[in-house]
This record gives structure tokens, sequence and C-alpha cells, in this order.
């Protein structure tokens, strides 16, 4: 990150070589397409390029802090697009997240564990995580989208990342 | 201190609470030890998500095309062409970019001398800005304020198709370390949409290119965060309105 920080390019590349596939693949799975997908990534890494020096070590690692631009980018646009308004629960459930692709296959260990405490949890649990991380939607939304109180939609969240949490801890 | 926020830590951690409550959220954060740490832990779980994600490549040209841009050479957005500066003269442009900047620093009351020899100093490195200032652009002057007194940066949306939006710093001062300056592009319904962060690099002149299109926004405005993502916490340091385009007979 220091080489980052200090602009040189080669730790660019660097960083895109070790996390490019990953902040595609997660731009594409909140936005549905590859080209907006493609431009999150870029000012995700234009974004850490300029920003390198504002990273700090003890909020989390390089590929976290890369990612949750990401996410945020991705996350903005999705909610832009939609002016934020909910889109149909089933247009949400519709995007990609299960697909068993080729590219899938070649995933290690490490992913093959996160996608199983992920799909360990109880279907209600994982669909609120799923909707609120990769589907953009509020808590308050998601509410009215899934017609339970808010407090059943934090409870859910709740009680579903504890048992991530849990699931990750036994399986490593 | 406020009032503690683990009722909502799960969903602050997933992005799923609105900006004013993660803004509620994250100034909590800022003062208590417990909900701070509690929240880390969250996201660290929430961190791991992404590898739930089945993997996709991008198109080959995509690291390319994050290196060149990277160096300065080409727009940020995937969808527009290279700017292409091979057969610029360099002197009649750079006459266009400093009438642009006098003109547009005029009407906002600046020292025009100033910023014509913080554009002078940028012409070797900033290409793509003659070349978007030469074919036209509209322009909005953002006056920096109170510590960012007598700085200051002019939005540039070009005329052209394909071309970025970018705006022209000058005499930005140094920031603290740690933080970074972040453009805002805001809509009238006061949502603000974050368009590109960067650290000022000491130059008397320094060109962002910015990441969202400029029309259907009201305001574009800087402040100074403490990370380069999220919702915006710091506080204005210069601003402008954004005038609609005119309107074709």
């Amino acid at each position: 990150m220091s080489a980052l920080a200090s602009r040189e390019l080669g730790a660019l590349a660097t960083l895109y070589d070790r996390y490019g596939r990953l902040a595609y693949s997660l731009a594409y799975r909140i936005l549905g397409e590859s080209e907006g997908a493609e431009d999150v990534v870029q000012d995700a890494f234009l974004s850490a390029w300029r920003g390198a020096a504002s990273y700090r070590p003890d909020r989390g690692n390089p590929r976290s802090w890369l990612l949750s631009i990401v996410h945020h980018r991705a996350v903005d646009i999705l909610r832009r697009k939609t002016t934020f308004r909910p889109a149909p629960l089933e247009a949400a459930e519709l995007q990609p997240a299960n697909e068993d692709t080729a590219a899938s296959a070649e995933r290690n260990v490490e992913d093959r564990t996160v996608r199983e405490a992920l799909d360990a949890l109880p279907q209600a649990q994982r669909r609120t995580i799923e909707l609120a991380y990769f589907g953009g939607y509020t808590h308050v939304e998601l509410s009215e989208l899934m017609g339970v109180p808010l407090g059943t939609v934090k409870g859910r969240m709740r009680i579903g990342l504890q048992k991530m949490r849990r699931s990750l801890e036994h399986m490593r | 201190m406020t009032e503690h926020v683990l009722d909502d830590l799960e969903a602050y951690a997933l992005g799923a609470l609105t900006r004013t409550d993660a803004e509620r959220v994250a100034s909590h954060l800022a003062v208590c030890d417990s909900c701070r740490a509690e929240a880390m832990s969250l996201g660290e779980i929430v961190g791991v998500l992404p590898e739930s994600v089945p993997l996709r490549e991008p198109s080959p040209a995509l690291r390319e095309r994050v290196l060149a841009a990277a160096r300065g050479e080409v727009p940020a957005r995937r969808s527009r062409p290279a700017w292409s500066v091979g057969r610029i003269r360099p002197w009649p442009i750079i006459t266009a970019v400093l009438a642009a900047g006098v003109i547009v620093l005029g009407a906002a009351n600046v020292d025009a001398n100033r910023q014509l020899r913080a554009v002078t100093a940028e012409r070797d490195a900033s290409g793509t800005t003659i070349e978007a200032i030469r074919e036209g652009a509209r322009t909005w002057y953002m006056a920096g304020k109170e510590s960012f007194s007598g700085s200051g940066g002019t939005l540039y949306d070009p005329h052209a198709d394909g071309k970025q939006p970018f705006v022209l710093f000058h005499d930005l001062p140094a920031i603290p370390p740690g933080k970074v300056l972040t453009i805002w592009l805001v809509s009238a319904g006061s949502a603000w949409a974050r368009a590109a962060n960067f650290v000022p690099d000491g130059r008397d002149v320094q060109v962002v290119p910015i990441s969202l299109e400029v029309a259907g926004f009201d305001r574009c405005a800087v402040t100074m965060e403490d990370a380069p993502w999220g919702p915006r916490y710091g506080a204005v340091v210069m601003e402008s309105r954004i005038a609609p385009p005119a309107t074709a007979p």
C-alpha cells in the first residue's frame, strides 16, 4: 500500500492482478451487467490509486478496503438507477446470485466455505442479508418489500450474521 | 455520549441504512469504543460476503484501462473513447485554456493572473484538458472557503460526446495525512453522489477526472473526508451551483 500511496503504477497493477477479478465479480453481482460493473471496478481502482494515502490498516486489509469501495460505488449506482425505490423482489432475486458457472468451479476452499456458510442459513435470513448487501436495499425498504416489521428485518440480519460468524469459525 | 447504536450495527455493516441513519451511527462509533469494536467485528463477517459471489472474468482490456487512466492518459469511463492529443498544436490551445480560465474565474471574482500562471504550469500534463476546452465545455467555478480560501476549482463538462468531465483545481493546500478530498455532485433532492476522491499533489494546478455525468445534478462540492467511500461526513470546502443547460429553441 505504501508503494500505491507513492503513485507507483506497478503497485496498482499488482493490486489489480490480485483483486480485479473478485472486484468485478462483486460489481457484476450487484449491478447485473458487465459494462456498469467494469466502470465501477475502474472507478474503484482509481479511487484506491488516488486515495491510498488515506488507507488505514486498522480499518481492514487492502482487499477489504478495495471491495468496500466497489460495494459502495455499485450500490450507489444501483440506488440512483432505481431512484431509491425498491425493485420488485422477484427481479432482485433473479440477479445471478447462485448461478453455477464454470468459473465458480475454480473457486478455492475459502470461497466455498463462505458460500456454504451463507447457504446454511435459513432462507429468510439469507435472503435478508443478500438483498441488503447485494441488492442495495435499506432495512426499511426490506421491511416493506418482505412485508415484515422492521424489527424482524434487524433480527434476521443479526442472527444471520451471528450464525455466519460461528460457521466460519467452525469451518476454518 | 450519544445513545448506543447496537440495534443498527448489522444494517450499518451491510450498508443497509439510509444516509441519515448511517451518519448517526458513524458519529456514535467515533466516540464509543464498545460499539466500534462490535461494528468492526460485524464488518469482518460482512467483508467475506464477496467471496460467495460467482467469479467472472472482466474483459482483458479493463486492466489496461485502469492503468492508463491512472497515468492520466485516457478518461476513466469504459464506454468512452480515448482522447487523442497527437495532432494538437499546444500553444493555440493553451491560449484557449487561458481564455476559458480567465472568463470563468473573472466571473467568480478570482485573481486571474494567478490562475493564468497556474493553468500555464499545467500545460505539459493536461493534454486532455486542453482538448476538452478547445472543443468547448460548460464550466462552473468553485471558490475555496475558510482554510481553502485562495484555492478553487473549475468543473468542466465538455460539449463533445465521449469526453469526461473533470475539475481543474488551483492552489490547493496540503491536507492532513489520512484525509482525502472528495468531489460530490448533488441532486435537487440533496442526494450526494461521490464523483471522485483525490489528494492534493502539491502542484499549482491539479486535474481530477470525475466518474459521473454532470447532467441531472444541481450542485458540485468538495469536502475533506476520512475515507474515499461512504456518505459525506466532512465540511464543504468549496462548492458551486450547476446551471441547467440552455433549452433548445
